[in-house]
């Protein structure tokens, strides 16, 4: 296998902090929050991270295969959670310490619970609106009510991180221009 | 498996020697050192079967609202504000607005601060909300009261309203006079030594004549016909119930069972869509078997419970009253007088150390699995081997006590459902434990403790060999019977259990546990199992169970042990 080229692309309104494992190609879009100790990890093909997307801390995100990983908008990855899809799409939710295995694709607005495992042997793909939940990760379909005032949460949410995160980190590139 | 001490309570039988630990009835009374209490009065242990309960305090265990005893009855043991329970995973619910209306162009409109109605129910956990099972509210207060409507119109709450009210007067007029008639022979009925006022009125409530059922007399009556007199004349009291529907019809109702339900299950075709038993478990009352009727559940009220001594009725465990509060006003609980006992099998604790690293390292969920199985094989104990085993005794009380430890002889007795050629054999105890006998104190309990030297400061050759990485050899092997280890109020003494080349079955025995402690003023001893040696000193005794763990037998090998 032939060495990992880093290639970091971060757009200019993206939050990376200084202190997280990046490795292989990567490109951040904007608005996107990288905490500290988030790694990203671009072992084959490329990761490609859309605009709005929150990475806490010690998440792990894997591209295993040669394909681009593509991440869609207003994602959130809680803390410790370990995703490998190889394609998300947006306003999905990673609980803390789950894990997705890199048999599995994401639609958007779909929900995988705290500690919830998904590993199925075999390729499948999350419809919209999946809801992984319980120590079995059982599933069910959410309605999708109420995602508007989710999202706008999720905005706020993003929006006070990035005034904040910059305040008491360094940040990857010192790229985050603010007006 | 762990190594485990459970201790004895002796729940008023006149046998203070528990039963030995082969037996089924062991397990039943052994209780964990947490779970008693301790009766000053009587000198005794008490456990959660012998103490009798009562409710101190109702209360929502999600707005800590503390009802009325009153209205506990009419809200139907369960919350009346705003709490409600998941009907799909149990969590609870929160109210939440709508979205406000799609603008059209895909940009999401900007969110009020007041909140769009409807309002409805909605699952954080596993994203269930109301408006699935069409239920929504106009306001976001008073849910409870918004939901009534419509679950005092179901059929069976109207139902079970007609039947209050059928038998409403009977129940009333008969109070009066069976409260008069009833109580002299309940007196008969209390055969219980230590029955006190509580359980004398419990026995008397449960002994009262229920009007309309016949008289419970079993040695006087044998057949049916005999009890024809008394019956008939209970009879012409009650008129007859008519209910509101059908029973017959009452399927197509919605109430569960008959011909719909084998329709719905012949035509599944997705597991979810049946409620599992779970979900339906904790309904008042009878549900549809499909998951899209599940209805939000009001959660139910817990209550607060003190507890009292059978024998002297003094308070054993009271709450504060205050459903926030966690506090006790009274707490006489049994690890406050007795020493805390804990066993180990040195040979284990490294592997168990090295077992429980491994399964850290594993995926979520199937961690727990594997690794009880790993646990099972490993605390087992390989027959006719002999094994050390650490007894730790931990002291609570404020003066140093002196520990006697005596394990109960086994006594297996003759076991004549074996069959003939094992017999022999099992008459033996299947392993012998030697314990010394030789009693040892154990030091004060105190609030706090200077650091012990050799516990947490390194000293400088021991920082140096750390550092270096060649660590010193953690302590030379002396001995393992007797005193191993004093510190702080901890003793530690080493016993070893011999097992046998033919023994099956468990390693698990009774030890008694004699303490003596320095007795503040007490008067004339109380209580049977106390004793005062001299004037200055008490002793305490009590039993306790310690199991070690399966003994492997010879002829297999070590990994299938799940036989
Ligand atoms: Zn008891
Ligand atoms: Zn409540
Ligand atoms: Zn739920
Ligand atoms: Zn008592």
């Amino acid at each position: 296998m032939a060495p990992i080229r880093d290639k970091f692309t971060i757009h200019s309104k993206a939050v990376v902090c200084q202190d997280v494992e990046l490795k292989g190609d990567i490109t951040i879009g904007s608005g996107t929050i990288v905490h500290p100790k988030a790694t990203i990890f671009a072992v084959a093909g490329p990761i490609v991270i859309g605009s709005g997307c929150i990475i806490e801390e010690s998440a792990i995100i894997v591209n295993r295969r040669k394909e681009v990983m593509r991440i869609g908008d207003d994602n959130l990855f809680e803390i410790g959670s370990r995703i490998e899809s190889p394609s998300i799409g947006s306003f999905n939710t990673f609980s803390t310490r789950c894990r997705v295995h890199h048999t599995v694709r994401i639609s958007s607005f779909c929900v995988v619970g705290a500690g919830c495992l998904l590993v199925p042997a075999e390729d499948e793909t999350l419809e919209d609106y999946t809801v992984i939940y319980g120590a079995n990760a059982e599933r069910r379909k959410w309605s999708g009510r109420g995602k508007a005032q989710e999202a706008d949460l999720r905005r706020k949410h993003a929006e006070y991180l990035r005034e904040m995160l910059p305040k008491f980190n360094r940040l990857r590139r010192g790229e985050a221009s603010r007006e | 498996m762990a190594p485990s001490v459970l201790y004895h309570c002796p729940c008023f039988s006149r046998h203070l020697v528990p039963p030995p630990p082969h037996l089924a009835s062991s397990s039943h009374s052994f209780h964990p050192l947490h779970t008693l209490f301790f009766c000053e009065e009587c000198d005794a242990v008490r456990c959660n079967r012998c103490v009798s309960v009562e409710v101190s305090g109702y209360y929502c265990p999600n707005c800590l609202f503390e009802v009325p005893s009153a209205s506990v009855r009419a809200e139907k043991n369960r919350c009346a504000r705003n709490c409600f329970m998941c009907p799909n995973c149990r969590n609870t619910l929160s109210v939440v607005p709508s979205d406000p209306p799609d603008v059209g162009d895909g940009r999401i409109a900007p969110i009020s601060t007041v909140g769009e109605p409807p309002f409805f129910l909605y699952c954080s956990h596993c994203r269930w909300d109301s408006a699935e099972v069409g239920i929504t509210f106009e306001k976001p207060t008073g849910l409870a009261a918004q939901l009534q409507k419509s679950e005092d119109s179901a059929p069976d709450s109207l139902e079970f309203e007609r039947l209050k009210e059928h038998f409403d007067p009977i129940i009333r007029a008969s109070s009066l006079s069976s409260s008069s008639s009833a109580v002299p022979s309940s007196a008969a009925h209390s055969h219980h030594l230590h029955s006190t006022s509580i359980t004398a009125a419990a026995s008397a409530a449960l002994a009262r004549d229920i009007p309309g059922v016949g008289r419970y007399n079993p040695l006087s009556r044998s057949g049916r016909g005999t009890g024809s007199k008394d019956r008939s004349a209970n009879k012409d009291e009650m008129p007859d119930y008519k209910s509101r529907m059908d029973a017959t019809t009452a399927s197509k109702m919605g109430s569960g069972g008959g011909l719909p339900d084998v329709e719905f299950m012949r035509h599944l075709e997705n597991v979810s869509d049946v409620a599992s038993l779970e979900q339906r478990w904790s309904y008042s009352w009878a549900t549809s078997l499909q998951t899209k009727d599940l209805k939000p559940l009001r959660i139910p009220l817990h209550s607060k419970r003190s507890k009292r001594c059978p024998a002297c009725t003094h308070i054993l465990i009271k709450p504060e009253q205050k459903a926030q509060s966690v506090r006790y006003k009274i707490k006489l609980v049994a690890a406050n007088y007795l020493p805390a006992i804990s066993i180990a099998l040195p040979h284990q604790v490294e592997k168990f150390g090295h077992a429980s690293a491994e399964a850290a390292k594993r995926p979520y969920g199937k961690a727990t699995v594997l690794t009880d199985e790993e646990k099972e094989a490993m605390s087992g104990l390989l027959a006719g081997e002999t094994y050390p085993f650490h007894v730790s005794l931990t002291n609570p009380l404020y003066d140093p006590i002196q520990v006697k430890l005596s394990v109960q002889r086994m006594h297996v007795a003759a076991p004549s459902s074996d069959p003939g050629t094992a017999s022999e054999k099992a008459r033996r105890p299947p392993f012998v434990v030697s314990l010394s006998t030789t009693p040892f104190s154990v030091a004060a309990f105190a609030e706090a403790w200077e650091y012990d030297e050799d516990d947490d400061i390194l000293d400088d050759d021991e920082l140096e060999a750390r550092l270096s990485g060649r660590e010193k050899e953690p302590k030379p092997k002396t001995k393992t019977v007797g005193i191993l280890e004093k510190r702080a109020n901890i003793t530690v003494v080493g016993g070893e259990v011999m097992l046998r080349k033919e023994a099956r079955g468990n390693v698990k025995f009774n030890m008694l546990v004699s303490y003596t402690y320095r007795a503040d003023d007490a008067p004339a001893d109380m209580g049977s199992p106390s004793k005062s040696k001299a004037p200055a000193t008490k002793t305490f005794a009590f039993y306790t169970v310690v199991e070690l763990g399966p003994i492997i037998p010879r002829e297999e090998t070590r990994i299938d042990v799940d036989t």
